[in-house]
């Protein structure tokens, strides 16, 4: 790799003029920044979105399979082409995984490097003072009777009680406040990497399921009992939990009256549950969008819809099927609904009926139509076939479609049964009675371990983007000079690194009040600058001084700082009678 | 009004379930557009619009599919018990010492009356050799299931098992992932073959061979 940087490098110095040959680490680099590019990143959202647009446009495999037979038959020409596409499972074609997977690559390959970043940022000391406060945005300054040390001392404290971080040097302390800024910055690219991952646990280590139940019927949550399951990469049939769960009622509300008519009010599936086998039996109502959770598996509810029971009897007298026969709603408003049954042991020859059940049935201009979808006239009409089910072949088939290429339909009458009626088949081939309806529901079993970890990630990831949004962050110079005539001048400065709309200004002219307040005016202090010399610090401090600052030091601090007086040059310092007479050391110090 | 089956998607639905671990990732992309939205995970509102239509009962026959567990590497079947189809108590303990071959049916299975003669036959060949064949009627109706038996002279009892409880029992060990799932236990009780999809006649004798000649 460095290899290769080199020669460009060489290209580069010795064909000024012609365009340079990247090679294949550059062109890896300019590809890879390419790809985490902000740009990228939203062009491969935008194309996601675009792209999932036939899914919801088209019917889809994996969602209803019958829909998109439906599809095949009425545009014969243009469902193999829009098949070849991948057009009717688009969220497993291989276009639509290579968006989704460049934009994961793509939002890795940003988020990853800036966290690194932001953490370097966010435990950045805070910069050496500038050397010229005046010209930051905001800037004080202000005489003082106290040292340097003592003013650089005391607004540290002041700033470190205000939470700043501090950095100091030789005459001057840097402060830094807001860093919560980087932290909220860190910790929404963090949660946005772990709702990432959390999604992609949920594709690993989650599935789905969904199964029908019968009102009267149980089920264990074991593959072989459910009608459809979507594992997740590494489930096997092993990992589902072992929970079983029976249904003993359901019932569903409607409005009977009004312009609303037909529309459900309620749902409510009375279930019993056991965790797993053997242990105790509790109960559960469940209704819409109040899941049962066990295990950390969420069983919700939905759907429903009639099973009528159905008693065939064949040729020879024998009943070859006695039981109920999940039919599925083709009309939500009206629950009419459509199923078959299939008895492909019958004698003399296989049987299969396709029916349609009408809750509340009425007569509609000769027709028989359903009115309301609670079972308030229940009625079933059947047409029967003879011939072959086609069910003898290795060749799975749905439960719920009647293959009808081997099939003859027989000569029956059209009128739809009631409860307890019969029907006889022509050529002694049995009787088939509609007995009652049973109720049943549809159960959406998914369990996504991701799921609590995105959400939880979610709420990261906002409130790290609000503290950024909020919290802007700002820094604060002080400098003290010792002035010539014993003062110190104090000079405060102050910018906000982010942009934030104001606040700062007004939170920079409180600490320099705050501070002013502390430190005591240069002004308010009886002193008389009686010789006019002005002895800047360096030269006042010869190296004769050296004893006796070290003695005054010693001395009871400062209480005999007078002492010093006899040294050459200060001679302002015997002249204050102020509290601070420690000055004597400062000056020695800033000598030294 | 019958629908016909479209060949084109009876042959999807199996892939979908021969590749058993189909695109969740899919979802995960879908959650990443919606974000934090999609993390609430609310069922529709619309109980209505999700049948089972959709989802087309799948039951699937996978092609046959045979899994072999090397001796002392067999899990352990789990102690079975329950009412048959034609409603005597049976249990698999009865045939301790016996290899036994378990198969998961239902009347209702197309691949399960496909490879149904070829079990009977077997059962009743192989009988004198101690091999054993118990079913395991799964989601069925009960005269269906006779029906089944009688039509496919399956001679063998079948334990009823409508509420998937038995399926449920092999949870721990290797549990049945389809209809049909055939297990072959040795004499010792451990699990020593787990067949997926429709077998023949011949795949099956060919397996059960190898767990007979192979068991302690």
């Amino acid at each position: 790799m460095t290899a290769t940087e080199d020669d460009a490098t060489t290209a580069d110095v010795s064909t000024p003029g012609r365009p340079v040959s990247l090679g294949p680490a550059g062109w890896l680099r300019w590809g890879w920044r390419q790809l985490t590019s902000m740009r990228t990143a939203l062009i491969l959202l935008f194309l996601l979105a675009i792209a999932s647009v036939p899914g919801s446009v088209l019917p889809q495999q994996g969602i209803d399979p019958a829909a998109v037979s439906q599809y095949y038959q009425s545009h014969p020409a243009l469902a193999p082409f829009l098949n070849r596409l991948s057009l009717f499972n688009v969220f497993a074609a291989p276009w639509f995984a290579a968006i989704y997977l460049l934009l994961f690559a793509s939002l890795a390959g940003c988020v990853l490097p800036r966290t690194v970043r932001l953490v370097g940022s966010a435990r950045q000391q805070p910069p050496r003072a500038p050397a010229n406060l005046a010209r930051l945005p905001a800037s004080a300054s202000y005489v003082t009777a106290t040292a340097p040390a003592q003013a650089l001392q005391q607004a540290r404290a002041l700033l470190t009680a205000r939470r700043f971080r501090i950095s100091e040097g030789d005459g001057w302390v840097s402060a830094e406040k807001g860093y919560l800024r980087e932290v909220g910055n860190l910790l929404f690219h963090v949660a946005l990497l772990a709702l990432l991952f959390s999604v992609g646990l949920g594709g690993i280590f989650g599935y789905k399921a969904n199964r029908l139940l019968v009102v009267g019927q149980g089920f264990a949550n074991t593959p072989t009992a459910l009608d459809v399951f979507r594992p997740g990469r590494l489930v096997g049939p092993g990992n589902l939990a072992p929970f079983e769960i029976n249904l003993h009622g359901f019932s569903a509300k409607y409005v009977s009256s009004g312009p609303e008519l037909d529309q459900p009010l309620s749902y409510d599936a009375s279930l019993t549950y056991a965790d797993r086998p053997g242990t105790p039996v509790r109960r559960y109502q469940l209704q819409v969008n109040h899941p049962l959770v066990v295990d950390g598996v969420s069983v919700y509810l939905i759907g429903h819809g009639y099973a009528p029971i159905f008693k065939v009897t064949d040729g020879t007298g024998t009943v070859r099927w006695d039981g109920p026969v999940p039919f599925i709603p083709v009309d939500q408003t009206t629950l009419t609904s459509e199923g078959v049954i299939k008895v492909p042991d019958a004698k003399p020859g296989q049987l299969g009926f396709a029916g349609v059940f009408l809750p509340s049935a009425i007569d509609a201009g000769g027709r028989l139509a359903s009115a309301f979808p609670a079972a308030l006239n229940p009625r079933v009409s059947l047409v029967g076939f003879t011939g072959n089910l086609g069910m003898n072949s290795s060749q799975a088939q749905s439960v719920y479609q009647l293959d009808t290429t081997g099939l003859r339909q027989l000569p029956m009458q059209a009128e739809p049964l009631a409860a307890g009626q019969s029907m006889k088949l022509p050529d002694g081939l049995g009787t088939v009675t509609y007995l009652g309806y049973q109720q049943w529901v549809s159960l959406a079993i998914t369990y996504d371990p991701g799921q609590l970890p995105a959400l939880l990630s979610g709420i990261a990831a906002l409130a790290g983007l609000i503290l950024s949004f909020l919290i802007r962050r700002r820094r604060v110079f002080v400098r003290a000079t010792a002035a010539a005539d014993g003062s110190t001048e104090v000079w405060l400065g102050g910018l906000a690194r982010s942009d934030a709309a104001g606040g700062f200004e007004t939170e920079f002219s409180e600490l320099a009040e705050l501070l002013r307040a502390e430190l005591p005016a240069a002004a308010e202090r009886p002193f008389v600058p009686e010789r006019g010399e002005v002895v800047t610090p360096a030269a006042a401090a010869p190296a004769e001084h050296d004893g006796a600052s070290a003695q005054a030091r010693a001395s009871a601090d400062g209480q005999q700082a007078a002492v010093t007086d006899t040294a050459g040059g200060s001679g302002h310092l015997g002249t204050g009678v102020s509290p601070v007479s420690t000055v004597s050391p400062r000056a020695s110090t800033d000598g030294e | 009004m019958p629908r016909l089956i479209d060949p084109r998607q009876s042959r999807q639905t199996r892939q979908q379930r021969l590749h058993r671990r189909p695109r969740r990732t899919v979802h995960g992309a879908a959650v990443v557009v919606a974000a934090v939205m999609a993390t609430a995970g609310c069922a529709g509102g619309d109980i209505g619009a999700n049948t089972p239509a959709s989802s087309g009962q799948s039951f699937v026959g996978h092609s046959y599919e045979s899994t072999y567990y090397q001796a002392g590497s067999r899990p352990s079947a789990p102690p079975v018990s329950g009412t048959t189809v034609t409603g005597q108590h049976l249990s698999l303990s009865q045939y301790r010492g016996d290899t036994i071959v378990v198969n998961f049916w239902g009347s209702w299975c197309a691949p399960c009356r496909a490879e149904a003669p070829a079990l009977g036959q077997l059962a009743r060949q192989l009988a004198a050799r101690g091999v054993r064949f118990v079913g395991i009627d799964i989601r069925d109706e009960p005269d269906s299931a006779v029906a089944f038996m009688q039509q496919f002279n399956v001679g063998y009892p079948s334990i009823s098992d409508p509420s998937d409880e038995i399926a449920l029992d092999f949870h721990s060990t290797v549990p049945p992932a389809d209809i049909p799932t055939t297990l072959v236990i040795d004499r010792s009780g451990g699990i020593a073959d787990r067949i997926f999809g429709a077998s023949t006649y011949r795949q099956l004798l060919s397996v059960i061979n190898q767990v007979t000649g192979s068991a302690p």
